[in-house]
């Protein structure tokens, strides 16, 4: 029998063709073999402005548009032609090693280990990123692969692009036997060997003099340096290649950390993740659980994680049972056997307290668990084994896998302990610990040559991992935000913390403008196309009423009586969606911010401040673009119909709350402009009556506002709780109003792609824990079966000794419930839409298109309604749902960004008190005397929020004022008063007992009780020591029940 | 079955006339050894050209073209499947138990029977579909080639299963033992098989060799998941592995001299063999196939996956007689019996023509007369089976020789 096999290779097309073969497990399970065909050309250009070559035959683009102005090379027929331009220069940078000049060809890992030296503007220049690389890239890394893609289109850094699997001379195909890494390695050196007898070959055809770049290679793959050493290819690592850099000791330390190859040396603190197959098939089996992992804010070795096949969430104990996972991970854990369930800390444990003394450097020797820390477990468990109903032992898990990191950027700073003094001068690298802002996140280790630098600044870091033999994660800086408590560094360090988009606004953002700037205008000529389908309501009295000092004015009213007795009502909106059209530069931007962000002295906005304080804001006495809604409405506030119509209206005036109560207030004003704003309060009472009646809540929040005008009066002065007036309540009930009405507007006519926005009904059980606590504490009972049984519940809840005792629970009662959501309407059944504070069973954000993006999408959805325009582009769920996640994303942070630069401020404020003290009586203690109240009780120490302050901040046992004790306790004491105390924690009483070593007498003890009202000191000091070395943070002392 | 067959065999009806039928089976059937019309040797194959590997999104391809132009391509794609049980309900606990590596018996307990069907596999997991120009798909031919050619596929684990002990499991269960992923997983193989050019010659020897070709060529994705977890497969197709493993190179240098690198787990071939008068004749032509006092299907395979062990045999998995198209030819008329020469004899001869013509009417042909052909009555003699499957199975056979020549392709 004889067997021929046809041969291929003498086939005229097999050279330009060749095929990549792999292997696509989808989602539903199915295992595919792909094939692509490849058809390799020789057209690809390698974008050098030192080839003339490549340039003669480079693909044109598409368009047909010019944009090689800037190119310097004559080509014959360049008018014709309209090639992209080449990015490599002409006379690249040279180094100590290439003074010649030099192109870098990054492999993989050179840009997973550095990409934050990538991007350091100027760092790198001439780099050519190979397709090979990119797309390995982006199987192992999205973000860093999104990061590349950005560098590449910037023109600066002169990144190109090159599709070297594309082209004939450059494609490589992998031989039997070999690896795909290997093939990769081979394909980097092919394209650097390419590269140099190219531009060779050019420089030869054009008999040009300038010097032929060296083409090198980074890599940290010893193989791969030794093969291209053996193919005289210049490689060098990523290390080596920094350390010839100027400025090599910043840029050192942006490398990642994780090397790999780092064999396993000692030992293996953390158990190994379980397979990827082991745990789909967990999870697809129900054994084990998918969720995010959270750290409990007042104890870092207590995570918990949310799945969906309990109510509850799963206790993670201890850092063996966290695994390497971080605050914010999507993990997997399992069940632990019912013998080692725990009841949740009653316990304050800072991750600084604890592990203070641990040497960054030394690593052999940890443990995973320290034995300090093995101690505070301890006795928790002893706790838990405990006899109350709050104490019942809860599931715990353990984490098993990690689905996805979200690690970010963390801002932080080196906690001194872990610098040594040696070296605290030297430029020897060493590594130390940084201490990120957010407590949540475990210390990391970095590797740094400037710690003495770094040390007293915010700087930003990046983890990049956390080996199983590594106790802490391990990371780098990527820059220094600059000194402590200076302004700008702090504020910066928020808006990183809070992922806030603080950048200046890009100039394709600015060329979407109007291009009459401040000098638009509404066209006088009604034939005007902008006056099409515009109503004109420039007769009616309408006026404004914001907070004083508003410049983005979103929202206006007016009312006016009607013939048959109703009257006419109408809350007009800024026309927003007028300016920013969908899809343009300026609504992604916008799309992206989500919202306008409010920090006590600075605003960041969502759109550019010309549209924002300007064109949009319905300023007084200027004609403005508005999306109007009228309504009309009977005396005792019944809805007869309503109406929505893009209008054109003229404000009379802008009032502040507190102007608009004084006209109102005041009898002698008779025109019709207050008229109609009586009319507005007295429909606005009647509204939220009948809201009320309906079971809304009237929550509270710990709001403090802080007016900066007054200069020079005490700063501590301008923090005030926010005063509510009847007219904030007139304001606020007609946007809810609106809101409601346009949402039903908008539903009809979108029934699966309409923006709404749904606060659902809290889970009974989140509760629970208040519940007890007032009925053991208050003996009240806090029905939580429905919205208005809870509202009802709440009014109840008094004290006539301690008014402010409500306002207390409000505030717990809101934390327990679940927060409002914006979502699209096909994501949700209908009866799940329901507002539950509000009571609404449907709605949305309608009211502040210049400052919420949500907004601005809804306009667009109830322009479409009416019919003023298309729905183009709307009507995209999946798009809508993106949108949606990002909104809530960037909302919450908003929220966290604005209490956190308050806290930052009063804590300013407390500080220039001390110092202005301190001037006048010497040293001594400095804080302002305040009332708190107890908000919750651990064993060693209780939480007391301020609401002088709008602050909440823990109170150990060293910072109890006792009877008998004459002195407060000062900051120097605190760590000798930390071991003489002595404390007894009733669970069930929620009582803290604190008495000084061997005085447990009740005369000379302390006692206090959840929910009580006491006298406490605040002051800001400097932190030693701990997490926040020479960082100021607030201290509270409790002197004594008020 | 008897319509199937007749219409199998119908569709090869040689039209030859008598006197051809005649000439060609005296000389297959030749005392000393038979003259085949093409020269070739009882034993010699038609030479072929074969190439595997040519359907790049298949998992596994092979062409083989005849030198009379018939061609076959064959196609196999495979697809991964949830294993139905009778209880599905699989403890994770058990995982884990299993991951201690300790798994060899120890949980019989949970019924014999779903774990034999899981391990052993299921004839339903390979699928094949024969497709032949002129003919529809559900016609006789088709249906009858694929049956046969799937039986000895996945029939082979019924008679080589011999303990279904935990470590022996895949090695003796046959292909559908190989399809096998975990106890709640299987690979699921769709066979195409499709000829050329309409038949000139009975198809089955190049159909099978064919698909013998493409399924040693089949490879299926790495599994990167251990044992009872949902598959999970490497994404590099250079790491895929040989549904029927290839000899390493490693291996052949080793034993290049003791024994063959072939003598590993092969997938069965269909050969087809002839008898005429007491010859046996492999790979009949389609003149030859005409004469044949009978045809034969014989499967076989090697199943042992023990390249050391000696006697790491050819097997033979199945016998099918098939229909001889011989049955149906006209039959020739002696001298004797024809009018023309007839009318040439005496009228002496009336009264002994009278007598021997109802004979040989009702016997049809009753005896041979030289020269004349009479149509085959099938039925072939016990002693003359057992040498065509000794000359398949023995050492040095035509089986070990097709089986060699099979693996001399190469495999990409």
């Amino acid at each position: 029998m004889k067997s021929l096999r046809r041969d291929f290779s003498s086939s005229p097309q097999s050279a330009n063709v060749s095929s990549k073969v792999f292997v696509r497990s989808t989602k539903s399970g199915k295992v595919q073999k792909i094939v692509r065909e490849l058809y390799l050309r020789q057209d690809i250009p390698c974008s050098s402005k030192l080839c003339s070559i490549c340039y003669s035959h480079a693909p044109v683009d598409a368009d047909g548009v010019g944009k090689d102005a800037k190119n310097t090379l004559v080509v014959n027929n360049a008018d014709l032609q309209s090639v992209v331009p080449f990015i490599l220069s002409d006379r690249p940078a040279g180094t100590k090693a290439f003074p010649g000049g030099h192109y870098i060809v990054p492999d993989t890992n050179a840009f997973l280990n550095g990409m934050d030296l990538f991007e350091q503007p100027g760092a790198f220049r001439d780099v050519i990123v190979l397709q090979t690389v990119l797309e390995e890239l982006k199987n192992q890394s999205l973000p860093l692969y999104n990061r590349l893609l950005a560098l590449i289109k910037t023109d600066e850094n002169r990144f190109y692009l090159f599709f070297n699997e594309f082209r004939l001379e450059t494609h490589v195909r992998r031989r039997p036997e070999e690896t795909i890494n290997d093939r990769n390695d081979r394909a980097i050196r092919t394209v650097a060997k390419w590269y140099r007898e190219h531009l060779h070959q050019a420089s030869r055809n054009g008999k040009m003099e300038k010097a032929i770049p060296a083409i090198v290679i980074i890599t940290d793959d010893k193989e791969n340096i030794r093969k291209a050493r053996e193919e005289n290819v210049p490689a060098l690592s990523l290390l080596d290649y920094v350390a010839g850099l100027e400025d090599s000791d910043k840029l050192l330390d942006m490398i990642n950390e994780s090397k790999e190859g780092k064999g396993q040396r000692g030992e293996l603190f953390y158990p190994e993740y379980y397979s990827m197959s082991k745990i789909l098939t967990g999870v697809r089996a129900g054994t084990l659980h998918q969720g995010t992992f959270n750290i409990s804010p007042y104890n870092y070795l207590e995570g918990s994680v949310s799945v969906s096949a309990f109510d509850k969430p799963l206790l993670v104990l201890g850092r063996n049972n966290g695994n390497r996972a971080i605050s914010g991970d999507i993990v997997v854990v399992e069940v632990l056997p019912k013998d080692q369930w725990k009841s949740p800390s009653s316990k304050i444990v800072d991750e600084e307290a604890v592990t203070r003394n641990e040497n960054p450097e030394v690593e052999d020797h940890e443990a995973v668990v320290t034995e300090r820390e093995q101690k505070a477990l301890q006795e928790e468990v002893k706790k838990a084994h405990g006899k109350n109903a709050e104490g019942k032992p809860h599931p715990t898990a353990t984490v098993v896998g990690i689905v996805k990191r979200n690690w970010r950027q963390y801002v932080g700073h080196v906690d001194p302990a872990s610098t040594s003094s040696l070296t605290k001068t030297g430029r020897r690298q060493q590594t130390v610990f940084v201490l990120p802002m957010d407590k949540k996140i475990p210390k990391i280790r970095i590797t740094t040559r400037r710690a003495a630098d770094l040390l007293g600044q915010r700087i930003l870091i990046t983890v990049d991992a956390w080996e199983r033999d590594s106790r802490y994660p391990a990371g780098h800086v990527v820059r220094s935000l600059g000194e402590f408590e200076s302004k700008g560094a702090e504020i910066e360090a928020l808006l990183l913390e809070y992922n806030v988009q603080y950048k200046p606004f890009p100039k394709v953002v600015l060329d979407c403008l109007p291009s009459e700037g401040h000098n638009w205008a509404v066209p006088a000529n009604k034939q005007d196309p902008g006056w099409k389908d515009r109503r004109d309501l420039r007769d009616r009295l309408i006026c404004s009423i914001d907070p004083p000092g508003c410049q983005d004015i979103d929202d206006a009213l007016h009312a006016r009586p009607l013939p048959n007795g109703n009257f006419e009502v109408g809350v007009h909106i800024a026309d927003v969606s007028h300016f920013v059209r969908p899809g343009n530069a300026m609504d992604t931007e916008a799309s992206m911010r989500g919202t306008t962000v409010y920090l006590v002295d600075k605003r960041i906005d969502m759109l550019p401040p010309l549209l924002g304080t300007d064109l949009c804001s319905l300023k007084p006495h200027v004609e403005r673009y508005a999306f109007s809604t009228i309504w009309e409405i009977t005396p005792n506030a019944e809805i007869i119909s309503a109406d929505f119509t893009k209008s054109v209206i003229l404000s009379r005036e802008a009032f502040s709350y507190e102007q608009a109560q004084l006209r109102i207030d005041d009898s002698t004003k008779t025109d019709d402009l207050t008229q109609s704003m009586r009319t507005l309060l007295h429909l606005s009472k009647v509204l939220h009556q009948k809201r009320m009646d309906a079971g809304a809540l009237n929550l509270a929040s710990p709001e403090i506002k802080i007016e900066t005008e007054s200069e020079l009066s005490d700063p501590l002065m301008d923090v005030k709780t926010k005063a509510l007036l009847a007219t904030n309540s007139l304001v606020e009930e007609f946007m809810l109003l609106a809101n409601i009405t346009v949402a039903s507007k908008v539903y009809d006519s979108f029934p699966q792609t309409t923006l709404l926005r749904r606060h659902a009904s809290p889970p009974p059980q989140n509760f629970e824990g208040l519940s007890t606590q007032l009925q053991k504490k208050r003996d009240l009972k806090l029905d939580v079966s429905s919205s208005k049984s809870l509202a009802d519940s709440l009014d109840r809840c008094t004290d006539p000794k301690n008014p402010f005792f409500n306002t207390l629970i409000r505030i717990l009662a809101t934390r327990c419930m679940t927060s409002a959501e914006y979502f699209c309407a096909g994501a949700h059944a209908e009866p799940e839409f329901r507002h539950y504070g509000l009571a609404s069973p449907i709605y949305t954000h309608f009211t502040s298109p210049i400052r919420r993006y949500a907004d601005l999408v809804v306009h667009r959805q109830l322009a479409a309604a009416i019919g003023f325009s298309t729905a183009d582009g709307l009507s995209r769920r999946s798009k809508l749902e993106d949108i949606c996640k990002n909104l809530n994303y960037r909302h919450r942070n908003a929220q966290f960004a604005g209490r956190a630069s308050i806290e930052y401020y009063v804590g300013q404020a407390l500080k220039a008190r001390g110092e202005r003290l301190a001037k006048h009586d010497g040293d001594g203690n400095f804080g302002v005397d305040e009332e708190g109240y107890v908000m919750r009780v651990f064993e060693n120490g209780i939480v007391v929020f301020v609401p002088r302050f709008g602050i909440e901040g823990i109170v150990r046992l060293e910072d109890f004022m006792l009877p008998g004790d004459t002195v407060r306790p000062t900051t120097d004491a605190r760590k000798e008063l930390a071991l003489r105390r002595d404390s007894d924690f009733d669970a069930e009483e929620y009582t803290l007992r604190v008495w000084e070593n061997g005085h447990p007498e009740p005369e000379s003890s302390a006692m206090f009780e959840l929910f009580e009202r006491v006298r406490v000191n605040v002051s800001s000091v400097k932190e030693e020591s701990v997490r926040a070395v020479g960082k100021r943070r607030v201290r509270i002392i409790v002197l004594g029940k008020a | 079955m008897a319509p199937v067959l007749q219409a199998s065999s119908a569709s090869q009806i040689p039209h030859f006339s008598p006197a051809e039928l005649s000439y060609l089976y005296t000389s297959l059937a030749l005392p000393d050894g038979s003259i085949r019309p093409d020269g070739r040797s009882p034993t010699q194959f038609r030479p072929l050209t074969a190439e595997t590997g040519i359907l790049p999104g298949a998992s596994g391809s092979a062409r083989i073209g005849f030198a009379d132009g018939t061609q076959a391509i064959v196609g196999i794609k495979a697809e991964v499947e949830k294993t139905v049980l009778p209880s599905d309900t699989l403890d994770l606990r058990q995982l884990h138990l299993q991951d201690q590596a300790n798994y060899a018996g120890g949980d019989d307990a949970d019924g014999g029977r779903e774990r034999s069907s899981a391990t052993t596999g299921q004839s339903s997991w390979v699928q094949m579909s024969i497709e032949i120009p002129g003919f529809r798909d559900d016609d006789a031919l088709p249906v009858f080639l694929s049956e046969m050619m799937r039986e000895s596929l996945v029939g082979s684990a019924a008679t080589a299963t011999g303990g279904t002990d935990g470590e022996s499991r895949g090695k003796f269960a046959g292909l559908k033992g190989r399809l096998v992923i975990n106890r709640r997983w299987h690979w699921r193989l769709y066979l195409d098989i499709l000829l050329l050019s309409p038949p000139l010659s009975y198809p089955l020897p190049l159909l099978s060799l064919t698909t013998h070709l493409a399924l040693l060529s089949t490879r299926l994705p790495k599994l990167k998941s251990k044992k009872e977890e949902d598959p999970l497969f490497d994404d590099d197709w250079n790491a895929a592995e040989y549904l029927y493993p290839r000899p390493s190179p490693a291996y052949d240098s080793r034993m290049g001299r003791e024994g063959p690198s072939h003598q590993l787990v092969r997938p069965p071939v269909t050969l087809l063999i002839i008898s005429a008068g007491d010859n046996i004749i492999f790979d009949p032509s389609r003149e030859e196939i005409a004469v044949a006092d009978s045809v034969l299907a014989v499967s076989i395979g090697r199943e042992d996956e023990d390249p050391k062990a000696n006697n790491a045999k050819l097997k033979l998995l199945s016998i099918r007689t098939i229909d001889p198209p011989s049955r149906l030819t006209q039959p020739g008329v002696p001298d004797s019996e024809n009018a023309t020469t007839l009318a040439a004899s005496t009228s002496t001869t009336a009264d002994e023509v009278g007598s021997q013509n109802p004979s040989s009417t009702a016997m049809g042909s009753g005896e041979e007369v030289p020269g004349v052909w009479r149509p085959r009555r099938g039925g072939v003699k016990r002693s003359l089976i057992s040498r065509m499957v000794k000359m398949v199975l023995e050492k040095g056979g035509v089986g070990e020789e097709v089986m060699e020549g099979l693996e001399g392709v190469e495999v990409c």
